[in-house]
This record gives C-alpha cells, structure tokens and sequence, in this order.
C-alpha cells in the first residue's frame, strides 16, 4: 500500500499546521487546546508513516489520552466562568507580530537549511522496529538517558507537591 | 488489477470491516438497550417494554426513531464548537477499536501487532470528549460531570493497563490474534486460569472505565440531573448513549479475547463463541448495575488507588518473576 504514503503525509501535515494555527489563533484556552489536540494526532500519523506504530498509538494514549486531560482539568480549576481569555488587549501591537514571525521561521529555516545542504536521496521505508528490540535499546545502550529522564519527572512532582503546600500555608 | 486482486486487496478487507463494524455497532446499540431494559425490568420483578413488538423487542428501535426526529438544541452560552464535536468524538473512536478484534482467526478487519495499544489508545479518547461536552455546554452540573469523568477515567486507567500487561508479558504479544490463539486448546488454556487477579481487576476497571453503574457518578442523575449530557437533546444525547454501549462492547470482547479463550469453544463455530462469550460478560454488567447501589466518589477512588493498583502492581511482579523464572 506504498502509493497511499503521499496522501496520507499530507493529510498528517494538514492536520499538524491547522492545529497549531488553530491553537495559536483560538481565543478561548479550551478551543486552543483542541487545536493542540488535533496537532498531536498529526504527529502520531507522522509516527505510523515512519513504520513506529508503537510511538504512534503511545502518542495518542499518553498525549491525548493523559495529557491533554490534565491541561483541560487545569484550564477548568482555573478559570470556571469565562472561557479563558488569552492574553491583554495591548499585546497585540505590529512589532510582536513581526518578532513573532521570525521566532516562528527560525526553526524552520534552520531545519530547510539542514535538509537542503544534506539532502537524502531516497527515502525508503524502513521496517517497523520490533519492540523487544526497543526494551532491549531503552535499558541497554539508553539506559542512562532513560533513567535520566525519570528523575526529571521526579524533581518536576516533587516541585509540584512543594507548590501545592506552600500555597496551602496561611499568609 | 483484475476483480481477485481489488477483492483480496487489503484495502478493500478493510473498508468492508469498516462497514461491517459500523452496522454491528448500530444493530448492538439497538438490541443492547433493549436487553438492558428487559433485564432491569425482570430484576425488579416487571416485565419492562412489552408493548411495541412482541416482548418490546421492537421498542429501541422506535426510540432511535424518536431521538432521530427530535430537534437540537444548542443552549445560550454555549460553545457551539465543541458542544457539537464532542458527541460526533465520543462514537467515532470506537468504530476504530473494533478494527483488531478477534472475533475468529479469519474474521479480524485489521490484524494489527499491536491491536491492544490500538484499543487503549483510542478508547481513552472518549474521556476528552466528555470534557468537551461538559465545558461546551455552560451549564454546572455538566462542568462536574466532566470533572468527575476526568478524575476517574485516568484513576482506573492504570489498574486496566497493570492487568493488560499481565498478559502481555505472559504472551510475549501485544496482538490480540496472537493471545487468542495462545488460548484455542481447550477450557484449560484459557488466560482466566493463570490470571484470576488480573481479570478481576480488568472488569472492575473497565466498568469504572465505561462510566456504567455502580460507577456511573459522571451521569449520577440524583445528584447531576445528567451529568455531562445535562444539555444535549435529540441526536446528541443519542450519540453519547450509542457511545457508552459500543464502549461496552468493546470492553467485553477485550476481556473475551485476553481472558476467555476468545473463538474457543465446542460444537459452534468460533464467532459465535466469541459473541456469546461477550453477551454473557455484558449480562453480568448489567446485572452489577441493578444489585450494587452507586458507590461515594471517595469510595469509588479509594478501591482504585488504595486497591486495585496495589494488588495490580503485585499480579505485575509476581507474573514477571514467574516468567522470569520459568525461562
């Protein structure tokens, strides 16, 4: 089914760029999120064309599934009456959008850089990784990296439980 | 391409499972609300519809013609937007959780590797449509529904993953054909023997999981008028309902396939087995929903973080030091 790769890449490109152009242009903070939402599920199809199922269906039940949830959890704690207004009136002057424009195609310029000086002369595709070889990849040669990661997790809850009783605190 | 080639084309296997899962989906709708109502009513010792067909059987029908006639109301305030994609993003995920079912070894729309981590992917997106819903339509007893589905949702999500894993590990497969092939000999091979725990914990999750009673506090209407679906008329509503009892399908035919020996049995082809078995997993959580009283949200979080995934961790362990073991 090889010939269905190029609708599907651009179906997924699609739905990443409206994503984020929903997300950065929505006016409430919940419809932001589903542009965010909808974005996420352009990467994980990008997952699916690169053969990584298992990163792909991982996206969707930790990101999606997870995540999201908990940012919309937030968003309704914290403001329960109006839709969450991002952002004043006066910041939307022309010299932020211009600074905005050029943070936003910095990273694309150096990624069309990247790829016009090395470009691939072929990309084949390449056959799904076998997720046994993942395990072995993750506590082999990745250990580190891997464990790594989890005490960034853990500093990031325990700062949370810090916040969360400092705020309790009478003032 | 010639005709044999287009017909044994896995495309086409798989836009006809599409099709073929959409009618399953719409006619189990159908006969489901119909059982439930009949088991309800012979629990509580009446005889429940009885009037339109013979033994009520044609009452859901006329009922999905009344909801299908009614109008939709969006209520003042509301976010028009998500009020009205949060039904359409409770059903569609589900039609996708069918595709790696297997409801015997032919009879499968998609055989996905990791058919298992499909379904749990896409069935958690039921969740956010449920936030959706309970934000979009301005009203506070939906907003407390959502919020009651969130919190519960991703509480006994992980006891349902624990017991998953349980028979990952055990078959080595993340593909739902291969573990009920590890199952086809017989009663004795059937994962419930080797794992009691893990099914326990797996039905209690996935009750919790599909909102149904004695978990159902999302929609606990002597509290929450409806819950989430306080606002939604007509279709709307339909769609949450059809939702919630294709949900319930799914859940069984999961527990059917890791649990029960999926397709095995004597006598009666495979799919039919398979259906059975899930028939019979969906009377007993119907029958849950009319014996048990619906539990306190404390008590509904305290068996889950205080229980199931203390006891689910454990299974995990013993089940890796087991195999660990055994090698």
């Amino acid at each position: 089914m090889d010939f269905l790769a190029y609708p599907a890449y651009g179906l997924y490109l699609l739905l990443i760029l409206a994503g984020g152009l929903g997300a950065v242009l929505a006016q409430s903070l919940v419809r932001a999120l589903m542009g965010l939402i909808l974005t996420l599920f352009g990467v994980a199809g990008m997952y699916l064309l690169m053969s990584a199922p298992f990163l792909a269906f991982m996206q969707i039940l930790i990101y999606v599934g997870a995540v999201s949830v908990l940012i919309f959890f937030a968003i309704m704690l914290t403001r329960p009456s109006d839709g969450g207004e991002a952002g004043q009136e006066g910041s939307r002057g022309l010299g932020r959008i211009v600074l905005g424009v050029i943070a936003g195609l910095a990273p694309v310029a150096i990624l069309a850089w990247a790829v016009v000086k090395k470009s691939p002369t072929d990309l084949p595709l390449k056959p799904e990784a076998s997720l046994a070889s993942l395990g072995q990849y993750l506590t082999g040669p990745y250990a580190l990296a891997f464990e790594l990661i989890s005490v960034a997790l853990l500093a990031a809850m325990a700062g949370a439980v810090l916040l969360g009783f400092e705020r309790r605190r009478p003032r | 391409m010639t005709m044999t080639e287009i017909i044994s084309h896995p495309l086409t296997k798989l836009v006809l499972g599409l099709v073929l899962i959409l009618v399953f989906v719409g006619v189990n709708g159908l006969i489901l609300v119909w059982m439930e109502r009949k088991v309800v009513g012979f629990i509580q010792r009446r005889p429940g519809p009885y009037e339109v067909g013979p033994h009520g059987i044609l009452q859901s029908l006329v009922d999905g013609v009344k909801l299908i006639a009614k109008q939709l109301v969006t209520p003042r305030g509301a976010d028009r937007f998500l009020f009205w994609l949060a039904p359409m993003l409770s059903v569609t995920p589900v039609v996708i959780c069918f595709l790696p079912i297997p409801f015997s070894p032919g009879l499968t729309a998609m055989d996905v590797n990791l058919g298992l981590l499909l379904i749990l992917a896409f069935s958690g997106i039921n969740v956010l449509a449920l936030c959706a819903a309970g934000w979009g339509s301005n009203n506070k007893y939906a907003l407390i529904g959502a919020a009651r589905a969130v919190s519960q949702s991703v509480a006994y999500e992980i006891p349902l993953l624990l017991s998953v894993l349980c028979i990952a590990f055990q078959t080595g497969s993340l593909s739902l054909s291969a573990v009920a092939e590890g199952q086809s000999r017989g009663l004795l091979s059937w994962n419930l023997w080797v794992q009691p725990l893990a099914f326990v914990i797996f039905f209690i999750s996935a009750t919790a999981e599909t909102n149904r009673a004695p978990f159902d506090l999302p929609e606990a209407e002597s509290e929450l008028t409806a819950g989430f679906h306080t606002e939604y008329s007509g279709m709307g509503f339909g769609l949450f309902f059809l939702a919630e009892y294709t949900y319930m399908i799914v859940v069984c035919s999961v527990a059917t396939a890791l649990f029960l020996g999926a397709h095995d049995g004597p006598f009666l082809p495979g799919p039919w087995w398979f259906v059975l078995k899930v028939y019979a997993l969906i009377l007993a959580l119907m029958w849950f929903r009319w014996t048990f009283p619906r539990v306190r949200f404390d008590q509904l979080l305290n068996l889950c973080w205080k229980w199931l995934i203390p006891l689910g961790l454990a299974n995990l362990l013993a089940t890796a030091l087991v195999l660990k073991l055994g090698e």
